[in-house]
């Protein structure tokens, strides 16, 4: 028999029990519309997330030394073990636009505006970190220079002081062992997000000259060199940044002075934004895939509810069957029947279930406050859902159908 | 041959059934030869076998032994799907309960067969409403059996069951749930379709309705009892259409 003839048939019969079809229809729909909900609710956190931390990055890198079977992420506590040296050969490495070292200077506490507080560890970087690294921009103010008794704080450091320190004041950095060295605030970062919409922390940079006293005798000159702990490398531009990262790579396990300084067990990480984005995104589709499993029990216990429905009226249909057959309807027409009319209630139900799903996820996202990124795919994977669960359900009951013996279901009552 | 030869012909046809284990000999040895444009009636009590002969001579059945022969298709022969084919094509079934599909319309009804026969619509559509005419149905056909009188049903069932002309017209207590007068207009029907060609066989244990036959066959006991010419049918005269409720 023509599939359209069946389409139309199953139709006729579906329209048949209006009421019956509608809650059958809405098992599928509620499981199709949790998950289309949960999906969509997870994307769009991972859109805002990422937009957050990739957003107008420029195309940088970052380079550490860290124990080999360290879990992947953020660099933690990673070892000084990049020397002067290093940054120059990195810095000669093809489509590297900038090298920007990074270090902790610790120090006892911080003294401005008449009050000592006790603060513990200085960032030691080159005015180029404003440029690539802290890119919030200067409220006020602007970098230090190199060679110069001057710091960089944020407006949360800005702030730990009475009235504020601002642009000018005198900042006294006291050293560990008491000492005190007075600096001159040369500029003030904007307040700077963190990626997850939190505010940043406090944070007082200095020149590495004359603030960063951590050297080592480095094995390329056998001189005493600073050495620090993190690299931030910056490409040309983003279509560069992976082959910088295999050069950079390449350069610290073969040449480095880092190389022979760094405890053996230890591993250089080069981890690029893109590195950090994955990570995170691997984080949420993890979380994503455990909701939206949750999610798909609901539609499993839907597509039960379309084989019940199936089953059920496939008894009450029998005689109908019976004449079917009677008049030359085949088994593959009978057949094809019982899951057409399956296929459309699966359909039918993943339809509505896109609709619910999406205002559902319009819901959540406005609730909690997200932009709505609605994947489009999913649309297409629940119209499909939608038919596989149609002929799952169906292809049982339909079997029955076909096989029932047409002189029994005459007989039927 | 195939103009000679006859609709249907039994030739030593058993059926056992198997009940608990027991078997029960529902038809011994029945030979029977229905010619083309003959009018035969099958009479028997309950039991006799009646619902056996009409369930192999309407290809739903195969026999245990012996041919059963319907349009010259050895029925035992056949695959189920062929089978179910030449139930399609060959033999119209009309029942005592009517069995029209209630969710379609009287002219849907009737192009059910031509539909599992891959008939495209518009010659369904075409040849549905003319049989509805020639039943008397034409301005009925967008009705649903259950807004139909007992009578017009089975006009509707008699007109499914010459959708895709068939060999054999096979009437099961066609009458048995129509009053008296709806069951004489339904039997003249049946006189027009034989009057006009149609090989009818019409499976009864009333014996006024038997009597339109130009033949009875009597069963008792899966076995042919005897077979009776009626010498003078009852045919309605001066036929009346449209007076069924």
């Amino acid at each position: 028999m023509n599939p359209v003839e069946s389409f139309r048939m199953s139709v006729r019969a579906i329209r048949g029990h209006r009421l019956r079809s509608v809650l059958t229809t809405l098992g599928v729909a509620i499981g199709v519309a949790a998950v289309i909900t949960f999906v969509t609710l997870g994307a769009s956190l991972q859109a805002d997330v990422i937009g957050e931390v990739s957003g107008d990055q420029p195309p940088l890198m970052t380079v550490s030394a860290g124990p080999a079977d360290d879990q992947p992420g953020p660099p933690g506590e990673s070892q000084a073990v990049f020397t002067d040296h290093d940054l120059e050969q990195l810095r000669a490495v093809e489509d590297v636009a900038a090298v920007v070292p990074q270090g902790r200077v610790p120090i006892s506490g911080l003294a401005a505006g008449g009050r000592t507080l006790g603060y513990n560890r200085l960032t030691a970087t080159t005015p180029e970190s404003f440029e690539y690294v802290a890119t919030s921009g200067f409220s006020d103010g602007t970098t230090f220079e190199q060679d110069a008794r001057e710091v960089v704080v944020n407006e949360p450091a800005a702030r730990l002081f009475p009235g504020n320190v601002s642009v000018g004041d005198t900042v006294g950095v006291v050293r560990q062992n008491g000492s005190r060295v007075n600096a001159t605030v040369a500029g003030v970062l904007a307040a700077d997000q963190g990626p997850f919409g939190n505010e940043a922390l406090p944070q007082v940079y200095v020149p590495t000259d004359p603030f960063y006293e951590t050297r080592l005798d480095a094995p390329s000159s056998e001189s005493p060199q600073r050495v620090y702990p993190t690299v931030t490398v910056v490409a040309s531009d983003f279509s560069a940044v992976e082959t910088v990262q295999g050069d950079v790579q390449t350069y610290l396990d073969e040449d480095s002075d880092a190389r022979t300084l760094k405890p053996k067990s230890y591993e250089f990480r080069v981890q690029t934004v893109e590195d950090l984005v994955d990570q995170i995104r691997g984080l949420l589709d993890t979380f994503t895939a455990f909701v939206t499993g949750v999610a798909v029990i609901s539609l499993v216990v839907g597509s039960i509810g379309i084989a019940n429905i199936m089953l059920v009226s496939v008894t009450e249909r029998t005689r109908e069957i019976g004449i079917m057959k009677a008049v030359g309807a085949q088994n593959s027409d009978v057949l094809q029947l019982f899951i057409v009319e399956a296929v459309v209630l699966g359909v039918v139900g993943s339809l509505a279930g896109i609709v619910l799903g999406a205002l559902g996820a319009y819901a959540a996202t406005q609730y909690v406050d997200l932009a709505m990124t609605f994947p489009v795919e999913w649309a297409g994977i629940a119209v499909v859902v939608g038919i596989l669960v149609g002929v799952a359900a169906g292809i049982y009951p339909a079997w029955s159908a076909a096989r029932t013996d047409p002189i029994e279901a005459l007989r039927y009552e | 041959m195939s103009d000679v030869a006859p609709a249907v012909v039994l030739d030593g046809v058993r059926k056992t059934y198997e009940l608990g284990g027991q078997p029960v000999h529902a038809l011994r040895d029945v030979s029977l030869r229905l010619p083309r444009g003959s009018y035969t009636a099958v009479m028997g009590p309950s039991g006799s076998g009646k619902s056996t002969l009409m369930n192999l001579v309407g290809c739903l059945d195969t026999p245990t032994a012996g041919r059963v022969v319907v349009d010259s298709e050895n029925v035992g022969d056949l695959s189920e799907e062929a089978r179910t084919t030449i139930r399609g094509t060959a033999v119209g079934f009309v029942f005592q309960t009517f069995n029209l599909m209630p969710r379609l319309t009287a002219a849907e009804n009737v192009a059910l067969p031509m539909l599992f026969q891959g008939v495209p619509s518009r010659q369904r559509e075409q040849r549905a409403t003319d049989l509805l005419d020639r039943v008397g149905l034409g301005e009925r056909a967008d009705h649903r059996p259950n807004e139909l009188s007992g009578g017009q049903r089975q006009r509707v069932a008699i007109a499914r069951a010459l959708a895709n002309d068939p060999a054999l017209l096979l009437a099961d207590e066609p009458t048995g749930n129509l009053d008296s007068e709806t069951g004489r207009d339904i039997m003249e029907l049946f006189a027009d379709l034989h009057a006009a060609g149609n090989t009818v066989l019409v499976v009864t244990h009333e014996r006024h309705i038997a009597e339109h036959a130009d033949r009875i066959v009597h069963l008792l006991d899966g076995e042919v009892e005897r077979e009776e010419r009626v010498a003078d049918p009852r045919r309605p005269t001066a036929p009346q259409r449209g007076g069924d409720r």
